[in-house]
């Protein structure tokens, strides 16, 4: 479940913003946003562009082209250089193809944007729970269009209630969704709609799709660069603290939507799982602190559900009626299953026991 | 501060813990009867219908989930099951035309960015809340803790385990199709995703 934008307008003033930023504030917008107390980040960049045109002129390191010359669509065409031959010019290969980035670099773009998810809030320490978001996600993912990726799944110590996903195979869902859901069809459901970000790229082509609008291609594009080989650059950092705020295309959070009750059901859950969680985010007050950010990302839940309903009819009915399970039912069954097999072992480890001295 | 900001946050997810989660949002919810449908004994279409079901009816979740089936209680008392498709959160809009129910929820949607700020500068104060763009915009990358959750990864083979255990079972799901673009995305691009 990720993310959504206001729309056409406010959405390129935000980039128009963010190029203004990144021309010019020599990353200084986490400095500047500590101020922001509200979500309202739109809002916050919007402030922030006036004062950062008037140094992005002297702090611009001469790019060829400039970003005025971005602006104006020659991003496109570089003046200077094949582009695509920089094969470590990540975003300059997004504003082209997303096909020219092969699956290393993808997996390797979404390493960064995990970091900075992973920034913002830790692993959550219940390590049992984390073998068990993996087991889950990755029998889901085993079902994808893409079984064959380094799929990683991960809690965040986080009470709020939200989901995210990177390119590549990560996929984030916080504590306090897991305490909220009503059971791990509903936990099924929601890791399907992430892993369905991924395998359709929505993430890539939302990068791609600022790319292509010629805004910081170059900037980003030539520090990215450097970063195969490790380190998160400033500006790759601020692309994706702006891709979690703002939140991906509406369009995309539908096919997720989608995709993901398929892809739930082919695992063997229930495909109604989804469907109650957007009855339950659609219940949340949308001033809820712990939703606030799930529901300002995402297209409201009622437009999901409708849209849901028309796409899946009654043609899913008869993949339903499973027994439900929460959770810790879950959870317990699994250890009970451990302890068992546990309890076999002595017997036999008692032959390997006798091999000791054997071996001797 | 930050140690009383945990004990509160502590307090409220033992609350949220105590009130059963999100169950219990979901439950007593204000919902409508969205086309004519049938209250049934039990989940499922050929289940004893109970009484007719009326459009607009103002029916109560009570109770669990199967499938595609929710416990309803209607005002006269009577409870029963009703498909989830048939009812809609009471107050969004009228039936049928979902079309302009969807463009209403969104227009609303935008009508309350304004006020959302404030609410959370207000919430802010109680010092509950989830992951938000303020903790995105602090965000300094943690390449180790990306180390540590590749380290816990599951392969296939642990994954097809899993599965065995908690009988489940893969199954040939045809892909649902896309809805008429009635109302959906603004314009954005990305209509055809193998651009």
């Amino acid at each position: 479940m990720t993310p959504q934008s206001p729309g056409i307008h406010t959405r390129r003033l935000t980039w128009l913003a963010l190029a203004a930023l990144a021309a010019g504030l020599a990353w200084a917008p986490a400095h500047g946003q500590d101020g922001a107390k509200a979500l309202n980040l739109l809002g916050s960049f919007l402030r922030q562009a006036a004062p950062a045109e008037a140094p992005a002129q002297p702090q611009q390191p001469a790019a060829p082209g400039g970003m005025l010359g971005n602006l104006l669509g020659a991003g496109l065409a570089p003046s200077g250089g094949n582009r695509a031959a920089s094969a470590g010019n990540l975003i300059g290969l997004l504003s082209q193809s997303l096909e020219q980035i092969d699956e290393p670099k993808e997996i390797e773009i979404g390493r960064q944007l995990a970091a900075v998810l992973l920034g913002s809030k830790p692993l959550h320490p219940d390590m049992a729970l984390q073998r068990y978001v993996n087991q889950l996600g990755r029998w889901i993912s085993l079902q994808s269009a893409r079984p064959q990726l380094p799929w990683t799944f991960a809690v965040l110590d986080d009470p709020g209630f939200n989901a995210f996903a990177a390119p590549g195979g990560y996929v984030f869902v916080t504590k306090g969704l897991v305490d909220q859901v009503a059971g791990e069809a509903e936990l099924a459901g929601i890791l399907a709609h992430e892993i369905n970000h991924v395998t359709g790229k929505h993430h890539l082509q939302a990068m791609a799709k600022s790319a292509r609008a010629g805004l910081l291609t170059q900037v980003i594009g030539s520090q990215v660069r450097g970063e195969l080989a490790g380190a998160v650059s400033a500006q790759f950092l601020s692309l994706g603290r702006d891709l979690y705020s703002r939140g991906l295309d509406q369009s995309d959070e539908f096919e997720a939507d989608r995709n993901g009750v398929a892809l739930a059901a082919r695992a063997g859950f229930d495909p109604y799982g989804l469907v109650a969680v957007l009855q339950q985010l659609r219940t949340a007050a949308p001033d809820n602190p712990l939703f606030a950010l799930s529901l300002s990302t995402h297209p409201p839940a009622q437009q999901r559900l409708d849209l849901l309903e028309q796409a899946m009819g009654n043609r899913m009915d008869n993949l339903a009626g499973q027994p439900a399970v929460t959770v810790t039912q879950r959870m317990e069954g699994l250890e009970a299953a451990r302890t068992a097999s546990r309890a076999d072992a002595p017997a036999a480890s008692v032959p390997a026991g006798r091999r000791v001295p054997v071996k001797k | 501060m930050i140690l009383s900001k945990f004990n509160r946050l502590r307090a409220l997810v033992s609350c949220m813990v105590l009130l059963g989660g999100g169950l219990a949002q979901a439950q007593n919810e204000a919902l409508h009867v969205k086309r004519p449908a049938e209250l049934r004994e039990a989940p499922g279409e050929n289940s004893r219908s109970l009484a007719p079901l009326a459009a607009r009816t103002p029916v109560t979740r009570s109770g669990a989930r199967q499938g595609a089936w929710i416990q309803v209680r209607t005002a006269e008392g009577a409870s029963g099951w009703v498909h989830m498709f048939d009812v809609g959160a009471a107050g969004t809009a009228a039936p049928a035309g979902a079309g302009t129910n969807a463009l209403r929820g969104l227009t609303s949607f935008f009508n309350k960015g304004s006020a959302q700020g404030g609410t959370i500068t207000a919430t802010s104060t109680v010092g509950i809340r989830g992951l938000g763009a303020e903790d995105l915009a602090r965000a300094q990358p943690n390449p180790a803790a990306v180390t540590q959750a590749e380290g816990l990864r599951q392969d296939a083979d642990q994954a097809r385990q899993f599965a065995a255990a908690a009988a489940l079972s893969s199954r040939s799901v045809e892909p649902l199709p896309a809805p008429a673009p009635v109302q959906a995305a603004p314009a954005g691009g990305f209509i055809n995703n193998n651009n």
